[in-house]
């Protein structure tokens, strides 16, 4: 088990900046989840972790072991590729036993190994054939079997799943979980999916634009958001942000305008006096109440069976949306009222971070 | 696979078989020319099929080891061997290395190298033959096999080169990074995951390589001049000078001298399909 560490690590592609002052530390046996929106800079982080990209500042440890010069080879580091990277002259078998097979072992303990790693994965019937014959989950679960051959204690995964169909992806998500456990190695996780990142991830990093918006357990990213970034990138659908001040307050109560409507929403904090604030409230804490402050009229429906996603245009807030359990009979068009409990109100200031 | 019409198939294969004909006819008269008489040969009209047919002059070049043409051949066609293959092993020696840096590592100023090794391989050798031959002269190596080799080297290190270049840019950088990762250096990424793919460029370089060192006549001429290095083209050519040509002889010299290469190309025409790149990345 290995901790990673980055220090103020930056990194620019000629005068673009792609990773801004990222500070990170990575536990020994961690799994860590990067996610963040396209072009946000996950793969580049994971490149640089591997030794394919060189760090432009900073500084990259590896234990106690300073590693930003390190070559990747060296860094005992497995990755599996966006792409899967499948060599595609080699059977299966000599695919996954490359990585011994440069290392030198012996014929016998790359047969047994290979042999053990294909039936964690399911291949043992397939090592024989060569990557094009295989199906893309199968070529999936091969790039992950060459990724645990040298037994690494870090293991990088670039969007492994994102070529599968939804049940598959469901299976390799349990899989992977269950492999983590197995082996007892460090695993850095990107995705653009959320879900595989709340399920999967012991941390979760969202990375915007190059830098991180918020470092935390899946559930903290959920219950505090540290911005409404990240407000709105976990969750779905995505948190109602509406735009909301506040006037006046009593000592241990704050009463809070939401903007373009009358009605005022009650807190049992003290707040500091605010004119461009933001409140979030999720769509799952959204309750229907005919005395809600939450005024709108019903845009659309979604019916998912065992939700119901409705959207409406509140007084404050054009596209909000409200998230019901089962099947209800709100029709487009219908006036609709909402109440929220104050435990599930997340403040933001005008710049976008958490007001506690 | 869809089921081409009708009118489809016709055409497809009609042109390919005028494509062959055209291909084939002058190897066909050539063939006729060797096994036909000299009087056959200078009748007007010309007599197309020989009216007896004999392998004679395949014997005198071959056969009878003691006649002048037979030693004037059979040592060219060594000395071709040599050249050939030595300067092509020679070549891609350095042509995959060089193919594999101007494709994957970083850097501007490769590129322009990769232009100027072009460039070379434009210029006309007449250019260059004067300082070649006076470069040779005086370091001894006139009519010997290492000037050719050495010449031949120089023209084919920048063809080659950029041959394979224009392949390994066809493989996805994945498949350097990746074993990468699984610990390889750089030599053991060329050697087992580059080459491999690329093994129909290799090929094709390889026998393209082969059969411009086979065919070269300029230099071959020039830095030659008896039977210890002597190549093909040079001792055919010889055939011819005398004061009578023999159409005949030269035409079965002709027909052997094709052999070599036609067979390499036989035997590597497996490695000539492409198509290895499937499966290896999703997409
Ligand atoms: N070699 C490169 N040269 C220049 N810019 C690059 C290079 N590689 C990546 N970038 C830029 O860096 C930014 C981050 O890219 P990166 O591949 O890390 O995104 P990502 O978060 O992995 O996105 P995705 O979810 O689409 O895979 C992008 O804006 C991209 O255009
Ligand atoms: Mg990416």
């Amino acid at each position: 088990m290995t901790a990673l560490s980055l220090k103020n690590i930056n990194k620019s592609f000629g005068e673009i900046q792609v990773i801004r002052d990222i500070n990170l530390d990575i536990k020994p046996g961690e799994f860590v989840v990067f996610v963040g929106p396209s072009g946000c800079g996950k793969s580049t982080l994971l490149r640089m972790i591997a030794g394919l990209e060189e760090i432009s500042s900073g500084e990259f440890w590896i234990q106690d072991r300073r590693a930003d010069q390190l070559p990747a080879s060296e860094r005992d580091i497995a990755m599996v590729f966006q792409s899967y990277a499948l060599y595609p002259h080699m059977t299966l078998a000599e695919n996954i036993g490359f990585p011994l097979r440069l290392g030198n072992q012996p014929k016998e303990i790359i047969e047994k190994k290979v042999q053990e790693i294909a039936s964690i994965l399911r291949l043992e019937k397939f090592l024989d054939r060569k990557p094009g014959q295989i199906s893309g989950g199968q070529r999936q679960r091969v790039a992950i079997g060459r990724a645990l051959a040298r037994d690494p204690k870090v293991i990088l995964l670039d969007e492994p799943l994102s070529n599968l169909d939804a049940a598959l992806r469901l299976e390799m998500r349990i899989e992977l979980a269950k492999l983590h456990k197995q082996l007892e190695a460090t695993m850095i996780y990107v995705t653009h999916d959320q879900v595989e990142a709340m399920t999967l991830a012991d941390r979760i990093v969202i990375l915007n634009n190059g830098e991180i918006a918020q470092v935390g357990s899946p559930l903290d990213l959920y219950t505090k958001p540290a911005n409404t970034f990240v407000a709105e990138f976990i969750g779905s659908p995505k948190m109602n942000l509406f735009p909301a001040s506040i006037t006046e307050g009593h000592p241990g109560e704050t009463k809070i305008n939401l903007i373009g409507s009358s009605s005022n929403l009650m807190v049992n904090k003290d707040i500091e006096p605010n004119n461009e604030l933001h409140l979030g409230i999720r769509p799952e804490h959204m309750t229907p109440s005919d005395e809600g402050a939450i005024k709108g009229i019903v845009t659309s429906t979604e019916q998912l069976g065992s939700d119901t996603y409705i959207y409406f245009d509140s007084e404050t807030k054009e596209q909000a949306v409200a998230r019901l359990n089962g099947i209800t009979a709100i029709r487009t068009g219908e006036k609709i009222s909402f109440d929220a409990s104050q435990e599930h109100y997340h403040l933001f200031s005008p710049g976008g971070d958490r007001i506690n | 696979m869809i089921q081409p019409s009708k009118t489809q198939t016709i055409i497809v294969y009609s042109s390919a078989i005028t494509l062959g004909l055209i291909l084939l006819c002058p190897v066909l008269w050539l063939f006729i020319m060797s096994v036909s008489s000299t009087k056959d040969l200078t009748t007007l009209p010309l007599q197309w099929i020989p009216e007896d047919i004999s392998f004679e002059n395949y014997i005198k070049l071959i056969g009878d080891v003691d006649s002048t043409s037979a030693e004037s051949f059979l040592y060219a066609l060594r000395n071709s061997l040599i050249v050939a293959l030595s300067a092509t092993f020679l070549s891609l020696c350095v042509a995959i290395p060089a193919a594999y840096s101007l494709s994957r590592l970083p850097g501007k100023r490769r590129k322009s190298l990769l232009f100027v090794a072009i460039a070379t391989f434009m210029m006309p050798p007449v250019a260059l033959v004067l300082p070649l031959y006076s470069a040779m002269a005086s370091l001894g190596l006139l009519n010997t096999h290492i000037a050719l080799i050495a010449v031949y080297c120089g023209i084919l290190v920048p063809f080659t080169t950029w041959l394979l270049k224009s392949n390994f840019d066809a493989i996805p950088i994945d498949l350097d990074e990746a074993p990468l990762i699984d610990g390889a250096n750089r030599l053991q990424i060329i050697w087992h995951i580059t080459l491999p793919i690329a093994k129909p460029a290799l090929g094709a370089a390889a026998l393209m390589a082969v059969l411009m060192a086979w065919d070269e006549f300029f230099y071959a001429l020039l830095f030659t001049n008896d039977i210890r290095a002597k190549t093909l083209p040079v001792a055919i050519a010889d055939f011819a000078a005398g004061r009578v040509a023999d159409y005949g002889l030269i035409s079965a010299a002709g027909i052997l001298a094709t052999i070599p290469p036609v067979s390499m190309a036989y035997f590597l025409q497996k490695s000539l399909v492409s198509g290895l790149m499937s499966g290896s990345v999703k997409g």
